[in-house]
């Protein structure tokens, strides 16, 4: 499934021996660096940094809700007050399409770009649209939990979803313990959960599929589910009572509700979260190539991932070997996370997943 | 004063399939006071919107002072603004957003007329229709009469060389228009204009007109003086639009005519003698005569020709002058007597017509 | 001494070609994407055929959901729109004028704060109004907005007010004596209302339903908030999964638009028909007095109407929002613990707020100022100027609003990504998209008055010997001015409050506010949203505000 990492060193752009050093050794943290590679705060970088302020400026292209981006950016400016940042934000479908009409039409004012979604990311590859850059800070995640060949993005977070209901609207004896229980006919009309544009949609689509075979979504499709396009739409309604359970509850919204003190409860099914990452990448032909670096490199960083982390309005977990717990406490290793084991697979499995959800979704 | 004629040479103008001017020639001589009378739809107004460049004719010609304005071949249209023309409006046009002194100033700033200039002359105009104090009031607070003046006074302040006048009295009531009427020629006597004026109002046109033209259906049916059109109508359709006319029907007897005269004899047996003007008429012929060129007298007139015992059906007093209708050769004739000598119903009576005032009609 | 001055033929050959570049430049592209049936991603299209529109039979249901909305939700602004016009601008109904600046409130209230409002009063369960009607000993719910007729409902009430503000322009410009005149032969109000006023306003009624029709069939923000929750779409909602899903399905999505131009085309075939079967200028050179109706007790109810329209429009809604802004969680019952400042602290933090508030006014200005000049010259050129080829410009320039403004934007963003000229990604693009998708929202709102004046009032300045411009200048436009007032505020409202092109063409450096506002609802919650669509309509109504001030004192200063 995966390339042999050799082949990556015919790409172009991919100079930094140190780099394949990190990517031969995935496991290594700390793993022994070229010269080029600097340290600034508490984080590794193979950009430039005084170039990248010289730039002065990273463009950044995203899929999180404006105060997520609006948190994340202002934390990488406190850190580096002579960068300006800016950003689009769109979602992910929309915005993939926006960067690749622009890309088409000779326009590049892209530096680093953040999707939701794996289909678009390897897309993107395909279409040579990353820049290959090998930032120091990968040699803390797994060689599964990057790009393969490695360097086009890594993996900027988890998150996962299992079942969320509301106490008040549920009765006790009804309440789900497992996936199968959302195919309980008491709580038809009354369950909720993503549109196809979600990529946790079709992670989760897949994953139970996989475990409880094709007919699980065909009995789902008989609760007459409710689709919507986010999370907090999902919660909103869950927490008002409007839905009894949001069967695609993403455990970062659970937290941001149950704050607000939303009488909701977080149900972790004992066969396993279906979970995703984001994916964050330098753009290649950036307008501000040292910035972007820069940025990857932070974003990737412990310090970059604890905003991304410990951020509520964020709250990616995060796959950095030496990752604190999330605000609520736990680990993401407390959780059963479900992750496809084939990509090309899962990738390909996107068109199906697509056309029967929209269906289930009543489209 | 200026003073320009028009030409209008086989003006044709079509909506369309539909005609509404089907070749329509004559002219206006400088100075002189022409009108465009008949009824609604005969193409009057079209005709001189055609002259005032508001409407483009399919073909023919117009000159204006001599020069083309419009024509067909060779290809000639002179936009409106640029004819030298003014024209006063059935619905007065009067522009509510500016006061009674701004829609009189209009012309003359459009010619770049110093202020001092304008102020006098709209002054003026503004005084020789009676609305000396009135320039500082708002338009729309107007009465019906006072906008028509203020109409009159705008198209005439610039000292165009052509006024153009589309029933400008019919929004008026009665009083008022016979009133406007009597100003009106006085009016054109002292500005001096070439004018072409449209109504469908016999009377106006006969009180202000030095000639008239009666249309019908887009043709011209008789061009003369006021004079002439009373008197001598050409056709039915103009002795009747004229209006109170007698006609009447019989064979031609060439046999009897001397003098010039003309001679039909009705279905009754009567014998008519009229003039012809060098009109033709086939076997069965139509003679007009105005009811009030018929007279009653008691006694047998001393008249070789045209006299006749009738008796009074029916005596209509109508204050200025008094309608008999009387018995004649098996139908009635209406007679208009302003005389002293009363008549009453029954009485028997002669009537006669002398033969000058009885017309032939063309087919 | 003449001057060279253009022509007509040459301004309007500018100026409607101009225009129709504005709308075909784009809708080319949307062609092209609906034609493509290789990879939906590829640009230019790998290959090209018929499958998309094949393929659209698929979503029959969706275009029947879309017509019976739109259908419902127009019937009712119209007879609003034509009630209360008839109401404040014709009767002596109290407080009329005051009255009058309200009644435009509900568009300046947004379909999406409307619908929010409504979703947080009318939902079945967490519904306001059925909270309080299970807490009086009731059961189930009372109201439910999450159907058809819900939808309809918040999309009359808050698109719906265009048609106010057309069809009230067009009342306020009838020669009154019209009326008086049917009153004094002995016909009832009802009657004159029914056979003289309605006839009279028929064009300009006409022109604000087709307008309100098609305005309804792009309508999103009501049926994405109250649809989704029971499953109910309509072409826009479904359009807007269509773009969003990966891969984007914009072949379906433009094949989808691109066939709503046949229903625009038939509306203004239509409309055309019915304005040049009659004779309807009404503003005459008689120039008249505004003179009101005396509807003596039945002033009462009408005035309960207003008030009752109001309430449902604006007060209820506003008072809603408001109150969710400062809550943690909306329910109905307040609880201490449960307000909180935290939206606002957030809401103010937000760049979309900072930045993009300006952004967005600028904008609104701009393009209600061009938009109104460029718009009124256009309706002139089409219903007036008698150039050959006009009627064929307004067909091309309703277009943008017969396509829902989210697929329209990618045809713009196609179209003006690989504009030679470098105006991607700034204000510039924005400004352009917003003029093109609102050339038939300005058109119509102009017009409708444009077709009272009576042509004579324009060609005695002609006979006067002023040139078209002249003309147009001191005739035309201040004979406007009241449609044209109309349409600046319409204009710079529709800006300010625009969704579906902003959302894809704003550059990381020019971005405007409410995609913020929106995607806010997707992304954090209900409360965010309602205190960000408070201090966009806040930043509004201060921008008006002083806007007016200053061109009242600009008017003082100038003397009349």
């Amino acid at each position: 499934m995966r390339e042999p990492v050799s082949t990556a060193v015919t790409r172009r752009g991919f100079l930094k021996t140190g780099a394949l050093a990190a990517v031969a050794a995935p496991l290594v943290i700390r793993a022994p660096f070229a010269a080029a590679a600097t340290k600034v705060h508490d984080f590794q970088t193979n950009a430039d940094v005084a170039k990248a302020e010289q730039e002065g400026e990273v463009v950044y292209y995203g899929h999180d809700g404006e105060a997520g981006i609006g948190v994340l950016l202002d934390a990488f400016k406190k850190d580096f007050p002579k960068i300006k940042t800016s950003y689009v934000r769109l979602q992910t479908g929309a915005l993939y399409a926006k960067i690749t009409a622009e890309r088409s039409a000779g326009r590049f004012g892209v530096d680093v770009l953040q999707l939701s979604d794996i289909s678009p990311a390897i897309d993107f590859q395909k279409k040579g649209g990353w820049e290959q850059y090998a930032s120091p800070e990968y040699a803390a995640y797994k060689a599964e939990h990057q790009s393969s060949p490695a360097g086009y993005y890594g993996w900027g977070g988890i998150s996962f979803a299992g079942i969320c209901y509301n106490r008040a609207r549920v009765k006790p004896e009804q309440a789900p313990r497992t996936w199968k229980d959302i195919l309980n006919p008491a709580l038809k009309d009354g369950i909720s959960a993503k549109l196809a544009a979600s990529g946790m949609q079709h992670a989760q689509w897949y994953m139970l599929r996989k475990l409880y075979g094709n007919d699980f979504w065909q009995e789902f499709a008989k609760q007459r589910p409710k689709g919507f396009d986010a999370r907090a739409q999902l919660f909103d309604r869950l927490s008002k009572g409007d839905d009894r359970v949001c069967a695609l509850a993403e455990y970062a919204g659970y937290t941001l509700f149950a704050e607000k003190g939303a009488d909701i409860e977080f149900v972790a099914p004992a066969d396993g979260l279906p979970a995703i990452s984001i994916y964050i990448g330098v753009v290649n032909k950036a307008p501000h190539p040292e910035a972007a670096k820069l940025f990857v490199d932070w974003a990737l960083s412990r310090r970059g991932q604890q905003v991304y982390q410990n951020q509520k309005i964020l709250l990616y977990g995060s796959l950095r070997a030496d990752a604190g717990p999330m605000p609520t406490g736990k680990r993401l290793s407390d959780f059963k996370l479900l992750f496809p084991t084939d990509w090309n697979d899962y990738v390909a499995s996107h068109p199906v997943f697509v056309k029967e959800w929209n269906s289930i979704m009543g489209l | 004063m200026s003073q320009a004629s028009i030409e209008v040479r086989d003006l044709i103008v079509r909506y369309g399939a539909v005609a509404a001017v089907r070749g329509v020639t004559f002219t206006v001589g400088a100075g002189e006071h022409l009108t465009l009378l008949g009824p609604s739809g005969c193409g009057k107004t079209t005709t001189l919107r055609a002259i005032a460049g508001l409407e483009r004719p399919t073909s023919g010609e117009i000159r204006i002072g001599g020069t083309p304005v419009f024509s067909s071949s060779p290809n000639v249209n002179v936009p409106a603004e640029r004819r030298g023309l003014s024209m006063v409006f059935q619905s007065y046009a009067i522009w509510p957003h500016m006061s009674v002194f701004d829609n009189v100033a209009y012309g003359l700033r459009v010619r770049r007329r110093p202020a001092a200039e304008v102020a006098t002359r709209v002054r003026e105009a503004l005084d020789l229709v009676q609305l000396g104090d009135l320039g500082a009031r708002s338009a729309s607070k107007l009465s019906g009469g006072q906008q028509q003046r203020v109409a009159l006074a705008r198209a005439f302040v610039f000292s165009p060389s052509v006024l153009l006048f589309d029933e400008p009295l019919s929004n008026l009531d009665a009083k008022l228009r016979a009133e406007m009427r009597v100003e009106l020629k006085e009016l054109q006597r002292r500005l001096d204009i070439t004018s072409v004026y449209v109504t469908h109002d016999l009377e106006e046109a006969l009180a202000i007109s030095d000639r008239i033209i009666v249309m019908r259906d887009g043709v011209i049916e008789q061009v003369g003086t006021p004079g002439e059109i009373y008197d001598r109508p050409r056709n039915t359709f103009v002795a009747d639009f004229v209006g109170s006319a007698n006609l009447i029907r019989g064979r031609r007897r060439p046999d009897l005519e001397r003098d010039g005269l003309v001679v039909i004899e009705t279905p009754g047996g009567a014998l008519v003698h009229g003039i012809a003007l060098d009109r033709r008429a086939g076997a069965e012929a139509l003679m007009a005569v105005r009811t009030v060129h018929l007279r009653l007298e008691r006694a047998r007139p001393p008249a070789s020709v045209n006299a006749w015992p009738v008796r009074i059906r029916q005596r209509v007093f109508q204050g200025d002058f008094t309608q008999y209708h009387v018995d004649w050769d098996g139908r009635q004739l209406i007679v208009r007597s302003a005389g002293a000598e009363p008549m009453a119903d029954g009485d028997e009576v002669f009537v006669s017509a002398e033969p000058r005032h009885c017309v032939l009609l063309e087919d | 001494m003449r001057t060279w001055t253009p022509g007509p033929r040459l301004v309007s050959v500018v100026v409607g070609g101009g225009a129709a570049v504005l709308v075909l430049y784009p809708i080319a592209y949307l062609i092209q994407a609906s034609l493509s049936v290789g990879d939906p991603q590829a640009r230019p299209p790998e290959a090209y055929g018929l499958a998309n529109y094949a393929d659209l039979g698929r979503y029959a249901h969706i275009f029947g959901n879309t017509l019976l909305v739109a259908a419902v939700a127009t019937v009712l602004a119209v007879i609003v729109g034509f009630a209360m016009g008839w109401i404040l601008s014709r009767t002596n109904v109290p407080g009329r004028a005051a009255f009058e600046q309200l009644m435009a409130l509900p568009y300046y209230v947004t379909p999406l704060m409307g619908a929010l409002a409504w979703a947080l009063l009318g939902s079945p369960t967490s519904g306001f109004v059925n909270q309080i009607w299970r807490a009086l000993g009731g059961d189930g719910h009372i109201i439910d907005v999450n159907t058809p007729w819900g939808i309809a409902w918040v999309m009359a009430l808050f698109e719906g007010s265009v048609a106010f503000v057309m069809i009230g322009a067009v009342m306020k410009s009838m020669d009154p004596a019209l009326e008086e005149a049917s009153q004094v032969l002995g016909a009832g109000r009802m009657r004159t209302m029914l056979r003289i006023t309605l006839p009279l306003v028929l064009p300009g009624v006409l022109g604000a339903t087709i307008f309100v029709f098609a305005e309804m069939l792009g309508s999103f923000s009501a049926a994405l908030v109250l649809g989704l929750p029971s499953r109910f779409y309509v072409v826009t909602t479904a359009m807007y999964q269509l773009v969003s899903q990966y891969p984007p399905r914009f072949p379906t999505a433009a094949a989808m638009g691109v066939s709503l131009f046949a229903v625009m085309f038939v509306m203004v075939w239509a409309y055309r028909r019915i304005v040049s079967a009659g004779n309807y200028a009404t503003i005459t050179g008689k120039a008249f007095r505004p003179r009101v109706m005396d509807v003596g007790r039945l002033r009462w109810p009408l005035l309960g109407m207003c008030v009752g329209y109001l309430a449902v429009a604006v007060i209820l809604p506003v008072l809603t929002i408001l109150y969710a802004s400062f809550q943690r969680l909306t329910t109905v019952f307040p609880r201490a613990d449960n307000f909180t400042l935290a939206n606002y602290r957030t809401a103010l933090s937000l760049d979309a707020v900072r930045s993009a508030l300006w952004n967005s006014l600028l904008l609104g200005f701009a393009t209600a100022s061009i938009g109104v000049v460029l718009m009124g010259f256009l309706s002139w050129l089409i219903y007036r100027s008698r150039l050959p080829g006009a009627g064929v410009i307004e067909y091309l320039l309703m277009f943008p609003q017969a396509v829902p403004r989210l697929v329209f934007a990618f045809g713009m963003l196609w179209a003006w990504l690989v504009f030679p000229i470098p105006i991607y990604g700034t204000l510039w693009l924005l400004l352009i998209a917003y003029l093109t998708v609102f050339l038939p929202l300005g058109l119509r709102t102009i017009s409708g008055v444009i077709l009272q004046i009576d042509r004579s009032l324009e060609e005695s300045a002609q006979m006067c010997g002023a040139t078209w411009g002249y003309r147009l200048r001191t005739v035309t436009m201040p004979l406007l001015k009241p449609g044209l007032v109309a349409a600046w505020l319409l204009l710079f409202i529709a800006s300010v409050r625009e969704l579906g092109a902003s959302i894809l063409l704003m550059g990381p450096k020019s971005k405007v506010i409410t995609p913020a506002i929106v995607e806010s609802w997707f992304s954090t919650s209900s409360e965010l949203t309602a205190a960000l669509a408070l201090l966009q309509t806040l930043a509004v109504a201060a921008a008006l505000a002083i806007m007016f001030a200053v061109a009242r004192r600009a008017v003082q200063a100038g003397g009349e």
